[in-house]
């Protein structure tokens, strides 16, 4: 008996953890920077390569890896998260049994964003080994994936552009020499941050793009477009100057957003073959047709008057530093933000929040009418039945945790030779700390940097 | 149970994914944007153009042997991503068969060329070693351009591709050949 009543509090702990309190150890360790230890806690639950969880296991194998500088290893996990988004199909047995329990019991899919920053991290992950072709190749994979964003979506209000992939797809092309194509891409950006980001996140496009587009066209060939975008950028003073190297920097500031639960109590009302569920408090009002239901569900859907439902929402971890620059021995250079992840995810749920109050209203609704039929038949088997629905209820609050809260970068102009490079780094005190860098550079040679910073500036994580 | 109904029917719905082989020549529009079918309408159209072509004709006369072209550069203005080489290929491949013209190798393969040329002199054997000098100057240079105009309106979109190549004379900068192709495609969300 004792031992009936620990697995079932057990199981309601378990029931209740979100999904960063399950993956706690690892999820410490990595904020710790504590790189070596996360991966070995990371790769202690190898079994979830197979599990419902495995775009997660693979994404977060492939960042640490990245960011511990084993790049292949990183890249072979990258590939398979890819991998799992193309080949995703909807396992409909597991729907189905979601809808009985809760949205965990389907496999986790990614966000749209989520897809895309894989292939930055392996882009860069090629970029930095100086494979260039390797990196077109996932170039041309976030050109695909850019284009099914934009084709899913119709309205100009929703997250359907990304304006960072376009920069990284610039920085990949002109690589490869190829500036034409960087120039389409550096373009592309400019629109989308001129247009889409600037409404939808109130972010402008980083001065150092108007200098790539500049540079572009001028090495593209493309006259009348170099003029164009002088005059608009009013540069009409811009030369090109090649230098004999460049450093591209990435500065990965803080942590994206975690997922965490919060429950609604909803009203219901019927009218005929129409059941409200609604809460005057947030102004929300689902309404149902019951029609294709036989009589019996009807009424015991009809039977239901209030009842709380549990739905995702993001918690922002904000970021501990501010601002950051780069120090060269001509001068400084702003790290200038390129995307926003953290405000992205936010608009991803908030697009998804119809569909997910929806699915999780009928789930609870259906899951409310079988334990008051069995209730009816047999009171102590609705009873057990109403406790398996209390403890199986569930937000679905998986998603990518490890990835930054905002990416910032700078072209860094290097002479032949070695070069030292400060990275300083602003908190919110105003204090500086700096990480100076040396990088030895050959004549034409574009060399890659990815610093992180996993401070964060909201440390109560136990809420997750 | 209604549920096992359900059930039973998504069980019954996650069937197999599909994958049919078809002809390449087949057009099939999915997206609206540029697509396999429009490289091809644009190959078979330049193809055409060229060979076709009296002023191109009249240049391989007045030059007195045929023609050496050089790929050079196509320029693309359009704001998507095409990769030109998917019909500047098949225009190679029709003046190589149609005899009219010779290709000569272009920049990106030319220096692997030179290079294993160099690594000949030293490690091969005298008499199979190729000589230097001797490869066949370009007497014109393909060109092209891309661009797009692009209308939208609500869900509805007009977008009109022109592509337009040209050969030009290395030595007098003068055009001795044009080919274009438009393509408009009215596209509905």
């Amino acid at each position: 008996m004792k031992l009936s009543v620990l697995i079932l509090l057990l199981l309601i702990a378990q029931s209740c953890a979100t999904y960063y309190q399950t993956t706690y150890t690892f999820n410490q360790e990595f904020e710790n920077g504590d790189l070596p230890k996360a991966l070995s806690s990371l790769q202690a639950h190898s079994s979830e390569a197979n599990g419902k969880r495995q775009f997660l296991y693979f994404v977060n194998n492939g960042l640490v890896l990245s960011m511990l500088g084993r790049y292949e290893e990183s890249n072979a996990y990258f590939e398979k998260a890819y991998l799992f988004g193309e080949d995703y199909r909807i396992n409909y047995l597991n729907e189905a049994a979601s809808y009985l329990t809760n949205p965990n019991f389907t496999s986790y899919k990614g966000e749209d964003h989520e897809h895309l920053l894989l292939l930055y991290y392996k882009a860069l992950n090629y970029l930095k080994m100086d494979k260039t072709d390797e990196a077109l190749v996932e170039c041309r994979r976030l050109n695909i994936r850019l284009q099914q964003l934009s084709d899913r979506y119709s309205s100009d209000t929703k997250y359907r552009h990304d304006a960072f992939i376009n920069v990284l797809m610039g920085i990949i092309y002109e690589k490869d020499k190829e500036y034409n194509d960087a120039f389409i891409a550096y373009k592309n950006a400019y629109q989308i941050y001129t247009n889409d980001y600037h409404q939808l996140f109130n972010l402008s496009e980083p001065d150092q793009l108007k200098d790539d587009i500049l540079r572009t066209a001028y090495l593209s060939g493309l006259t009348d477009e170099l003029e164009s975008f002088k005059s608009q950028f009013n540069r009409q003073d811009y030369v090109y100057q090649p230098d004999d190297a460049t450093l591209v920097f990435f500065w990965q500031n803080g942590l994206s957003p975690v997922k965490a639960e919060w429950g609604v109590n909803f009203v219901i009302s019927r009218q005929g073959n129409l059941l409200t569920f609604s809460n005057s408090e947030l102004g929300f009002s689902f309404p149902f047709t019951i029609e294709h239901y036989d009589e019996k569900e009807r009424n015991a859907l009809t039977n239901l008057r209030v009842f709380r439902v549990v739905f995702p929402k993001y918690l922002e971890r904000p970021t501990y530093y501010g601002d950051a620059y780069l120090k060269t021995e001509s001068g400084k250079l702003p790290l200038q933000l390129l995307e926003d992840v953290n405000q992205i995810a936010f608009k991803a749920l908030e697009e998804r929040m119809v569909l997910e109050f929806s699915k999780a209203l009928i789930r609870l609704a259906l899951k409310k009418a079988t334990e008051y039929e069995v209730r009816k038949e047999d009171k102590a088997l609705g009873s057990v039945l109403g406790i398996i629905n209390a403890m199986t209820e569930k937000a679905d609050t998986r998603n990518w945790q490890t990835l930054p809260h905002s990416i910032h970068y700078a072209r860094v102009p290097l002479k032949e030779g070695e070069n030292v490079v400060t990275l300083c780094l602003k908190d919110s005190h105003g204090q500086v700390s700096e990480h100076p860098f040396r990088y030895v550079a050959k004549k034409d040679q574009v060399l890659f940097h990815t610093y992180s910073s996993l401070e964060s500036g909201y440390p109560n994580y136990g809420n997750y | 149970m209604k549920y096992l109904s359900l059930i039973l029917a998504f069980t019954l719905l996650s069937c197999a994914r599909s994958v049919t082989r078809i002809q390449p020549t087949q057009a099939i529009d999915l997206s609206g944007r540029w697509n396999d079918s429009d490289s091809r309408q644009v190959a078979d159209t330049m193809i055409h153009q060229l060979l076709s072509s009296d002023k191109f004709k009249e240049y391989a006369k007045s030059l007195g042997k045929k023609p050496a072209i050089i790929v050079g550069l196509v320029l693309n203005k359009t704001s998507e991503h095409i990769d030109a080489e998917n019909y500047i290929k098949k225009l190679e491949l029709a003046i190589y068969n149609s005899n009219i013209a010779e290709v000569v190798e272009s920049d990106k393969f030319r220096d692997k060329l030179r290079e294993e040329r160099a690594q000949q002199q030293d490690f091969a054997n005298p008499t199979t070693v190729a000589k230097w000098g001797e490869e066949v100057g370009a007497n014109v240079m393909l060109f092209g351009e891309m661009t797009s105009e692009t209308d939208v309106y609500q869900k509805r979109r007009v977008v009109n591709y022109i592509i337009t190549l040209f050969l030009t004379d290395m030595q007098t900068n003068k055009r001795v050949w044009y080919g274009q192709q438009e393509i408009k495609k009215f596209i509905k969300n």
